[in-house]
């Protein structure tokens, strides 16, 4: 384990902005990047207490985002307003069911899936449950790479309201849960970016609540460990 | 680095941003990648002539961007009615029926964001050129970082497949000029982030500091 350093322990962090290595002021707050700028801390400020409220809202705005109406399609003066999962329903029943599938998954499962993932890492970190750190930044990387394809829903509504508005015949208009899942996928995207994955590897170190240590006191405790 | 050096045995280079692992390695040989061994997170990709490349292909985005934005990408016609969709009027419809926050969402993914992200890119590559540009180059970066993810031209053009096919037995579907150029912006602006190392930016601003010193 002698190779395997942590930058934490030797009071030194990556600039999550450039990469660049930066020496942590030896009190244990954070500092300014000399390449570029950026604030740096050690961790995220915050990170497991602002990534809980924001999957917190986020499933919490989930609900009226299914139950309202994303959007109403008209069509010879029939129709009706239409929820997600109606819609999906709606594709499938006439027979578009690759379609139905894409914005099933678009519009149901990243997003459910994305806030369970994050419950899992949160759960797993501050529980201190085994898991193996290897699978949970798999998760990790799911969790924040697919968010942004739950916008489809609401930029194929504002492709349709555009070309289907011709009044009475046909008209596409968005629905009050298109507000609702809107602001679902802009916090669910914010949430996975206050979850610093560092923290997976603190806990499977056993020392979560670890702060920068002052090198020789690290030299010593690596000495007495091994 | 130099500090770091006499301070410590070990000349730690970089730490991993994804799991904090200390590493002796801090860029990878061009042409290559350098992954973390714990985690296997990318951490440096090296690219060839990644600075003129991303000035090259982030000013064929913005050339794109011209058409892209301002002809129409579909067009639905229903018995003698007909409509276009170009990238604002959806974003303009919203907007009218009140859908504001909607909308500026829309707007900000699939106009602003790919956009900004053009000109930042461009600016970037340029400015890193000279010396009075460095802490807004510096700055910029950093705003890179933050708007890179919001970007959503793919996002987007999965969605306008998507409305074609659905309307396609509703009515008249026809794809206008204004597609095809959106499509090459898509590619382009992925093509871009791609090429764009700010490793190298950052090595590039050194090295003229450097001999800004040894001419002095
Ligand atoms: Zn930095
Ligand atoms: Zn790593």
């Amino acid at each position: 384990m002698s190779a395997l350093q942590k930058a934490l322990k030797k009071g030194m962090t990556s600039c999550l902005s450039c990469h660049q290595l930066v020496i942590l002021p030896a009190n244990g707050g954070h500092c300014r990047c000399p390449r570029c700028g950026a604030s740096v801390h050690g961790r995220i400020d915050g990170s497991l207490m602002l990534t809980w409220a924001l999957t917190i809202t986020g499933a919490l705005l989930l609900l009226p985002a299914n139950i309202l109406p994303i959007m109403s399609a008209i069509y010879l003066g029939a129709g009706e307003p239409s929820t997600i999962i109606s819609g999906v329903m709606q594709l499938y029943n006439s027979g578009m069911w690759g379609i139905a599938l894409i914005v099933f998954v678009a519009s149901i499962a990243v997003p459910v899936m994305k806030l369970l993932g994050l419950i899992l890492l949160l759960v797993q970190i501050q529980l201190r449950l085994h898991f193996v750190p290897t699978q949970a930044m798999k998760i990790y990387r799911v969790v924040s790479g697919i968010g942004r394809w739950s916008l489809l829903d609401l930029f194929m509504i504002s492709i349709l309201a555009a070309l289907v508005d011709m009044g009475f015949i046909a008209q596409v208009a968005a629905g009050p849960g298109s507000t609702a899942f809107a602001s679902v996928v802009v916090i669910t995207m914010l949430a996975a970016r206050s979850f610093d994955p560092r923290l997976i590897w603190d806990a499977h170190d056993g020392d979560l609540y670890a702060t920068a240590v002052e090198p020789e006191t690290a030299h010593r405790s690596a000495a007495e460990n091994g | 680095m130099d500090q770091l050096r006499n301070k410590k045995p070990i000349p730690w280079q970089r730490a991993c941003h994804e799991c904090d692992l200390l590493l002796t390695g801090g860029l990878a040989p061009p042409g290559q990648k350098l992954v973390c061994p714990r985690c296997r997170c990318t951490l440096h990709r090296n690219g060839n002539h990644s600075v003129y490349y991303t000035i090259a292909l982030s000013l064929t985005g913005l050339l794109l961007f011209i058409p892209s934005a301002s002809l129409p990408l579909l067009r639905f016609s229903l018995f003698s009615f007909g409509a276009d969709n170009t990238l604002l009027n959806g974003v303009y419809s919203l907007y009218k029926a009140g859908f504001i926050w909607l909308a500026s969402l829309v707007l900000f993914c699939s106009v602003l964001a790919p956009l900004g992200k053009f000109l930042l890119l461009l600016f970037i590559c340029c400015g890193s050129a000279w010396k009075f540009l460095d802490r807004a180059v510096a700055f910029t970066v950093r705003w890179y970082q933050h708007i890179k993810e919001w970007g959503m031209l793919d996002v987007y053009m999965l969605g306008i497949l998507v409305a074609l096919i659905k309307l396609r037995d509703l009515g008249k579907m026809d794809v206008e000029p204004g597609l095809y150029c959106f499509g090459a912006m898509m590619l382009v602006a992925n093509l871009s982030s791609l090429s764009f190392d700010q490793n190298a930016i950052w090595q590039r601003m050194a090295l003229r500091r450097a001999l800004r010193e040894a001419a002095l």
